[in-house]
């Protein structure tokens, strides 16, 4: 902990310090000014950077273009680059949104269903709550900052209260708690530190799904679990391998009702 | 406009994006395969695709992050087409001693080698960010992955570095 009295705690800096030597997250100046320590290992993180850098820029030997055929009439080839195109049709941007986030909770089902017997069990209201979930990851970005530093136990209790059960620290490192709301309930959003980076749960415990609903998309790998009469959704790095944090969760986790 | 007019404009916008950037490309392809010959090839074939789709490129200014793109796809055809095992640094190839041996600044090439022992999830992030400037935003985008999980594994990156290079000064 800094004796600066800054908001900003020493571990959260030297955290963010390593990921990103010029310093251009918020607070970490101020932060620096007053605390020799920190700034110390700023020092020793642009001394290492500027050697990464001298051993990154190796001298390039001479370099030859590849002979480019012509192109008239073949354009079989063209590689699918991923460029927005403009639509031919028009829509509010809400439908647009919610039905994204639906067809990729729908694909998730389709493509990671291999431990489930019939996807087809999958309901539209299980579809929706997986829409919400994903939808809901966007609206707090912050929450997934790399750190060490624990959440308080007050502050999770308060977030984890009686009215959802009761969680032990058996989880893991929990670094981020928030009372959220989704479909209508206020419910835990936490954040634990993963093998490849943070992972986030909302432990719903009024939220019933009839089957393991997978989250998969270009960046994350997920799953909402059922739980007793509620559920929890996980979900990591699109390499994050979840199977041990699933069984952690599970057992961490116990409703009230 | 006639076909062989057309090419030449086409040739010539071609090589306007790419000589700018081809260094760097062939940079970021041997970070990112460990293999400066391997990431000759690389660069090569990525840069026949981006020509054959070069109409897919709206705007000149965004050439850097669709080349790197189309290499970082490329490198993992590569890889996928002749299935590799993962390049072991204990029996580097003549071009990794080569690139090792370039200096005699033994600083660096402690750093060279802590580098490519790094794993790729690891090396990418820090290759972008410190070697083609990019911000945490650009690099999520590139590999797919959110700005969280970037922070996590370049600050990751940082301290492997660190502890090995320490590790060397101690011997």
């Amino acid at each position: 902990m800094s004796t600066s009295g800054n908001i900003m705690k020493c571990d959260d800096y030297k955290q963010a310090i390593a990921a990103d030597p010029s310093e251009s997250f918020a607070d970490g100046a101020e932060h620096v000014a007053a605390c020799a320590s920190c700034a110390e290992f700023k020092a020793e993180m642009i001394a290492l950077d500027e050697s990464i850098a001298k051993a990154l820029s190796f001298d390039v030997p001479e370099l030859r273009m590849p002979e480019l055929p012509d192109l008239d009439g073949q354009d079989e080839n063209v590689v699918n680059m991923p460029f927005k195109r403009k639509s031919r049709f028009t829509m509010p941007p809400w439908i647009g949104i919610a039905a994204g986030f639906a067809l990729a909770a729908f694909l998730g089902v389709q493509f990671l269903a291999t431990d489930i017997t019939d996807i087809t069990n999958s309901s539209d209201k299980d579809l929706l709550l997986a829409a919400q979930v994903l939808s809901h990851l966007d609206h707090e970005p912050n929450a997934l900052l790399p750190t060490n530093t624990e959440v308080a136990e007050e502050r999770l209790a308060q977030v984890v209260n009686d009215d959802v059960g009761t969680m032990d620290r058996g989880i893991g490192l929990v670094t981020y708690a928030m009372s959220c709301v989704i479909n209508g309930r206020t419910i835990p959003h936490l954040v634990i530190q993963g093998e490849k980076g943070p992972i986030t749960l909302l432990l719903m415990p009024d939220e019933m799904v009839s089957m393991p609903v997978p989250l998969v998309g270009e960046s994350i790998n997920g799953v909402i679990l059922p739980v007793g009469n509620g559920s929890i959704a996980i979900i990591g790095e699109r390499d994050e391998r979840l199977d041990d944090i699933k069984k952690r969760v599970v057992n961490s986790v116990e409703w009230s009702t | 406009m006639n076909n062989s007019l057309a090419n030449v404009e086409r040739k010539q916008r071609f090589n306007r994006v790419v000589s700018v950037l081809h260094k760097d490309l062939y940079r970021y392809a041997t970070w990112l395969c460990r293999d400066p010959g391997i990431a000759e090839e690389v660069v090569q074939e990525a840069l026949l695709r981006a020509w054959k789709s070069l109409d897919a490129l709206r705007d000149d200014d965004a050439a850097k992050p669709w080349l790197l793109t189309i290499v970082r796809r490329e490198n993992a055809r590569y890889f996928e087409r002749k299935r590799l095992e993962t390049v072991d640094i204990d029996s580097l190839t003549p071009a990794q001693s080569a690139m090792l041996a370039e200096t005699e600044d033994p600083n660096l090439t402690v750093m060279r080698q802590a580098i490519f022992r790094l794993q790729d999830d690891y090396r990418e992030p820090l290759v972008l960010q410190v070697l083609m400037g990019h911000s945490t935003k650009e690099i999520a985008e590139l590999m797919g992955i959110n700005p969280g999980a970037v922070l996590t594994r370049l600050h990751r990156a940082r301290i492997k570095l660190k502890d090995e290079v320490e590790k060397e000064d101690a011997k």
